[in-house]
Order: structure tokens, then C-alpha cells, then sequence
């Protein structure tokens, strides 16, 4: 267990307060970030995917060939997800191909459908975006594409994940070294400690690292020395010390 | 298995079937436990020197035709029972001869009715094995995605053949002129089936269907003959295709209970059709349940009469109603059917082991509706590469198939081909259960009073 000095101690928890809210910070700009991005991705691939169905079909819906327009809907449904759904409705808001099994969600086939991009809650399916694109600016029908808000929150959940792991990895990291440094520089002052209580206790303070102490140039040398001085001012005939 | 091989190797019909396909590593593989060194290397070097000489699928003693369809799956027994009954005459003809000389050899892949196999199936058998054409595919979503490989191949003129779907892209542009169907469509089959039961007063109809190209083809075909009647659809409710029959379908069917239809057209394969039948009986929706051609009807049959659990198999039979392409196979006034079921018994096709699984126990059916369909596909195949003449190439196909005016194929209606018809035969029958088997229906006011007794007692 690494044992944090006490002189320090409010400046190790300072340290990791710093760092905590230097990572939190940095994890809810990146999650807000993510968040949006994926979700705007998740849209702007729906409506990609609605209106290269509604461009790319109208042949096909002008002869009434739904089979193969079920057949294209059908390779695009995978690109939607586990749970995602693709439905086309004519100029009369009647739903003429689609990819709902075991049947059509009531919310859907009694429900006005309105708007380019709508949320649903679909019972027992879940949450859903769906977005629309006419066919032949409206008068062919449209194409209407919904996404599973779970698949994008999984989505989500996953690209947070790969930000916040390196992120609370880097956190403990900066924290242990934090406390590495801390002790570092601590170490001085404890010798100086050990090495006061030596002399006040008259115990024997020749050994090297006392002599490591005393030819310092810092701040803990003036102090290691000054303590030394005082102990031969207090006792001159004090022997084992070699004054510096 | 190994006399299984050696008998198939004595048989020359099957030999020359063998042969075509001996190319392919994995008959070779299966081949070599099997045979014997120099049965092996003769077999090979004949294929070798056979390959050496084909020029789009033609040799001096062979014309290649190649298939992809369902030999494994949920679905297996479609694929399987059309090449039986596709074999049962190519079988014959090979055996006096073949068509100029030439034995008629399909070269197989199984596609286990998904469409992306069926692609990669098709752009193998156009671009490698470079076979004549494309005959006796299954299944509306996988020809409706290998459609575009034939515009794209144009140049070759390759053509498909009778593929088992009633489904509308290769009836129709951009797709009609690469493709000559011979049963009815599917809007054939719904049409009628709508129409009957609007004739007896059943006007509430719901539609069960497979969540694809084929369902849909279907659902637009019941629509549209709905809406002659200024009716719509009463409940629909759908499956994923390659459903099993141990699979509960109890909320498709609890979904057409709030609805109460009249009646319910399915379109569908036989293991989930099957078990919505099931289902639906034992939810209490009692009610006509009708099935197109494509079901297989003989294996849906089985799947609710051969169920340990089901003590009263009928109940579940009697509510069948199933349209059909082709006459009952039963019919031997006919001189088709006469000549099928003849053929059947002696050449006794088994399914192709080549592509089947040896994990997916299969057991054919002595006769079915979906062989003889595949029989009458081989008749008329057999009919137009006779047509073509002792020097058969791809660009003549066409000009061969239109001459085919009124021909009979022995089953009461005329075939007649041109640039405007690509289909040959427009009747639909009807068929109900009665003794454990298909039979006519012939009077659909009656069939309904049966339908509302069974359902009241």
C-alpha cells in the first residue's frame, strides 16, 4: 500500500480533485459529443438509405413490381440494425411493402404519418427514429426508414466506452504518479525528521545517509546543517558529529 | 453408399449426370471414398476431354443446363422434388439417346432458397461452368436477385428457364424478356383463390405471408383481386422466411382473431404454413386457410398429418384448400400425367446426393405436384432443344421457343410462346384434402358449407 505523507496529503487529494474534474470535464464534452455525432450519423444514414430506396425505385413503383421492390428493401433492412424496419406507402398513405414480422405495429398502420423525422415507442419493439423521403417529391408516396434508439444507444454506450476507458486508465495513472512525485519530494523531509530526532535523542547520526543529507543544496541541506549547528551550540563536546 | 454409387455408375442416364458434375471438387472428394481408383480416373479423364470440347455448355455429347435451388433448408423439399420430377424425363430422353445426340445434363447448386447463394450460384454457373442456360431455379426471392445477372450477361444470351415462381419480375419489364415461365403467376393463383371465395360470401379475406419478394408478390396479387371487388384485405400478418415447423406462430394468429377474416390466403412454404395451420386450428381461427402452388403441398400435408402429437390429423386438413399449376397428379386420363407417373415409377429419380444434406433427412414422395410441375419443365425444355436443331447455340434459343405454338403437353391445355407471352400455361386447379390426399375441388359452394360445419362442431 503506498503511504501518502501527511504534509502532503491535501495536496494529493488536491491532485486527484484536479484530475477527477479534468477527466469528468473532458468525458461528458466527449460523450455529449459522441452522443450527438452518432445520433445525427444514425439520422443522416436513414435518410441516405430513404432516399436511395425512393430515387433508386421509381421505376419499379411507376410498373407496380412489388416483389421486387420488397427485394430491394429487403437488402437495405440489414444495414438498419437488428431491430430496424423499412416501409413504403403509396400517394394514398397505404403501406405497400414493408419488413415488419409477425405483422404491421398498430402505432404504424392506424397512425397518421407526419412529419420527416419522427420519434415512435413501438409496443413491444421499443423506441424508435424514423425518418421519411418522398417518392417523386411526394406524389409516388415515400419511404420511411426507423431506427432502433436502442441500436444507437448501443452504438453510443460502445464509442463511450473506447473514450472513457483511456480516459479513466490516464486518470489512475496521473493519480499513482501524482503520489510517486508527492513522496519524492517528502523523502527529504522525513530524513531531515529522522535526522533532527537523532540529534535531539543525542543518538549516533554518523551514517552516510545523514551525510547524503548534509551536503544537499537544497532547502533540506540548510536545515539538516542549521539542526547540526544548534546541536553543537547546545553541546559542544558532542561527539560523532562532523561539522559542516 | 458405396453400392448406391457403384449402381449409379451402371446406370448410363445417371452416369451422364454424374459426369457433368464430376468436375466439382467436391464430387471428386466424395468420389474418391466411394469408387474405385480406375472407375475415379476414368470418370475424370472423360470429363476432362468432355470439358476440352464444350462451347457455352454444348459438347458433341452433352448440353449443360444449370440450376440453383433449395437442396437443403426449411424449404428442401421444393428443390428436391422439382429436380426429380425434371429427372424423370431427362432420364428417358437420355437414355434413348438424348436430344440430337447430346444426353441433357444439370449441373447443381444448392442455394438453400437465400438470394445471395443464389447469386453467387448463378455468376458460377454463367462464368465458370458456362453452362447452355438456367433451368428449374426456386423461389421468388432468389430469381428475383438473379434476374439483374442476366440483363448484365445479355451479350451471352443466357436465358432462364421455368424457374418454380409465379412471382411478376420475370414476367414483366425490365426483367420478362430474359426468362420464359411455364406455370401460372401468382396473381393467377391469388386471383382466383380471392374470387372463389368471394363467390361463396367469404369477402373477408386476411393474407399470411413470407416476408420477401415471394410474400409480397402474393399480398399484391390478393390486393389487387380484392380491390376488383372493392375490398380490402381483412388482417395480414407475416413470418421469416426459412420458419421451421416447430416454430409457434400463435401471433400471427392471435393478430388475424382480432380481425375475424372469412378466410385466409398464405403464401408461404410448407414447414410455416404448415405450422400457422396448426396453430391457427388450435387457436380457434376455423376458417379456409388456402396455399399457392409453391407450398408443396404433399410436404405440408405430411408435416400435419405425420405429427405424433396431433391426434385428429383431419382437423387440421379439412380448413386446407390449395391452388395448383398443374393437374392432379392423380388424373390419369391425362396423357401427361399418364406419361409422368409412368416415368417416376421406372426411372425412380432420388434426390441429387450431390447437394443435398446427409444431416437433413429427406424422404421423397412417389408423386407430388411440385415433380410433376418439374416433369412438364423437362418435357418442354426437351421440346425446345429438340427445336434448336443438331447445332444448338444460345442466340437461336429464343426464335426456337416462339415456334412452339398450341403444343400439347398432355395435360388438357395448349403451350404457346411469343414476344409478348413468355408464359405458357394460365390454369389454375384447386384442391382439397379428402383420404389423406389431395383431391379436385369442384364445387367451392359446398366446400364452404363443409368449412362452416367443421368449424361450428
Amino acid at each position: 500500500m503506498m503511504k501518502i505523507t501527511r504534509l502532503f496529503q491535501w495536496t494529493i487529494f488536491g491532485i486527484i480533485g484536479l484530475f477527477g474534474v479534468i477527466g469528468f470535464t473532458n468525458a461528458v464534452v466527449t460523450i455529449t459529443a459522441i452522443d450527438q455525432d452518432l445520433t445525427r450519423e444514425a439520422r443522416e444514414n436513414s435518410q441516405d438509405i430513404a432516399k436511395a430506396i425512393a430515387d433508386g425505385n421509381v421505376d419499379i413503383l411507376l410498373n407496380n413490381d412489388l416483389s421486387t421492390l420488397q427485394s430491394r428493401i429487403d437488402q437495405m433492412l440489414s444495414l438498419l440494425g437488428s431491430n430496424g424496419y423499412i416501409y413504403i406507402t403509396d400517394e394514398n398513405d397505404e403501406i405497400i411493402a414493408h419488413t415488419f414480422v409477425p405483422h404491421i405495429p398498430e402505432q404504424i398502420s392506424t397512425g397518421e404519418i407526419t412529419g420527416d423525422i419522427i420519434e415512435r415507442t413501438l409496443k413491444g419493439k421499443g423506441d424508435f427514429i424514423e425518418v421519411s423521403h418522398p417518392i417523386l417529391a411526394g406524389v409516388g408516396g415515400n419511404v420511411h426508414i426507423g431506427v432502433d434508439q436502442g441500436d444507437v444507444s448501443l452504438m453510443i454506450q460502445g464509442a463511450m466506452g473506447n473514450q472513457v476507458w483511456p480516459l479513466a486508465i490516464t486518470f489512475l495513472v496521473a493519480i499513482v504518479l501524482g503520489i510517486l512525485l508527492v513522496n519524492l519530494a517528502a523523502r527529504p523531509i522525513q530524513q531531515l525528521l529522522h535526522y533532527a530526532v537523532a540529534l535531539a535523542k543525542k543518538e549516533s547520526v554518523d551514517e552516510p545517509h545523514n551525510e547524503k543529507l548534509l551536503e544537499r543544496k537544497d532547502e533540506a541541506g540548510d536545515l539538516a546543517r542549521l539542526y547540526q549547528y544548534f546541536a553543537l551550540v547546545a553541546d559542544p563536546n558532542r561527539s560523532g558529529i562532523d561539522a559542516k | 453408399m458405396n453400392t448406391k454409387k457403384t449402381d449409379r455408375l451402371s446406370n448410363p442416364t445417371r452416369r451422364t449426370i454424374v459426369k457433368g458434375l464430376a468436375a466439382s471438387p467436391l464430387v471428386l472428394a466424395l468420389g474418391a471414398n466411394k469408387l474405385g481408383a480406375q472407375e475415379l480416373s476414368q470418370m475424370s479423364s472423360n470429363t476432362q476431354s468432355s470439358n476440352s470440347e464444350f462451347v457455352n455448355g454444348v459438347s458433341d455429347s452433352q448440353i449443360v443446363l444449370g440450376t440453383s435451388a433449395a437442396f437443403t433448408g426449411p424449404s428442401r423439399g421444393l428443390g428436391i422434388e422439382l429436380y426429380r420430377g425434371a429427372m424423370a424425363y431427362f432420364q428417358d430422353v437420355n437414355s434413348k439417346g438424348g436430344v440430337h445426340g447430346r444426353e441433357i445434363t444439370l449441373k447443381l447448386y444448392d442455394d438453400g432458397y437465400q438470394p445471395d447463394p443464389a447469386v453467387n450460384n448463378t455468376t458460377k454457373l454463367m462464368r465458370d461452368d458456362k453452362v447452355f442456360a438456367l433451368f428449374g431455379y426456386v423461389g421468388t426471392p432468389t430469381v428475383t436477385r438473379v434476374l439483374p445477372l442476366l440483363k448484365k450477361f445479355q451479350d451471352e444470351n443466357f436465358l432462364l428457364f421455368f424457374p418454380f415462381t409465379g412471382a411478376q419480375p420475370q414476367r414483366q419489364l425490365p426483367y420478362g424478356p430474359f426468362a420464359f415461365n411455364l406455370r401460372a403467376s401468382y396473381r393467377q393463383e391469388t386471383g382466383g383463390l380471392v374470387e372463389n371465395f368471394v363467390k361463396v360470401g367469404r369477402e373477408k379475406v386476411g393474407v399470411f405471408y413470407q416476408a420477401d419478394a415471394y410474400g409480397r408478390s402474393g399480398w399484391a396479387g390478393c390486393r389487387e383481386a380484392l380491390a376488383k371487388h372493392n375490398l380490402k384485405m381483412v388482417g395480414e400478418a407475416t413470418y421469416t422466411r426459412g420458419t421451421q415447423y416447430t416454430a409457434s406462430l400463435k401471433d400471427q394468429v392471435e393478430w388475424f382473431m382480432r380481425d375475424k377474416p372469412d378466410a385466409i390466403v398464405c403464401i408461404g412454404a410448407y414447414a410455416a404454413c404448415a405450422a400457422f395451420l396448426r396453430d391457427a386450428v388450435d387457436g380457434g381461427l376455423q376458417i379456409p386457410i388456402a396455399n399457392l402452388s409453391f407450398v408443396g403441398s404433399e410436404n405440408l400435408l405430411k408435416l400435419i398429418t405425420d405429427d405424433d402429437e396431433i391426434e385428429h390429423a383431419e382437423q387440421y386438413s379439412q380448413f386446407l384448400v390449395n391452388s395448383q399449376v398443374v393437374p392432379s397428379y392423380n388424373d390419369l386420363s391425362l396423357e401427361g400425367v399418364q406419361l409422368y407417373d409412368e416415368f417416376m415409377t421406372k426411372n425412380a429419380p432420388s434426390a441429387p446426393s450431390e447437394v443435398t444434406s446427409d444431416d437433413e433427412e429427406y424422404k421423397t414422395f412417389d408423386r407430388s405436384f411440385v415433380s410433376l410441375e418439374g416433369f412438364l419443365n423437362a418435357k418442354l425444355m426437351t421440346e425446345i432443344l429438340t427445336r434448336l436443331g443438331p447445332e444448338p447455340t444460345r442466340e437461336g434459343v429464343e426464335e426456337a421457343v416462339f415456334s412452339i405454338q398450341d403444343l400439347d403437353l398432355g395435360i388438357g391445355e395448349t403451350v404457346s410462346f411469343n414476344e409478348d407471352r413468355r408464359q405458357g400455361l394460365d390454369r389454375v386447379y384447386y384442391t382439397i384434402v379428402e383420404n389423406g390426399s389431395f383431391v379436385p375441388l369442384r364445387d367451392w359452394d359446398s366446400a364452404s358449407n363443409s368449412w362452416t360445419e367443421a368449424a361450428s362442431s
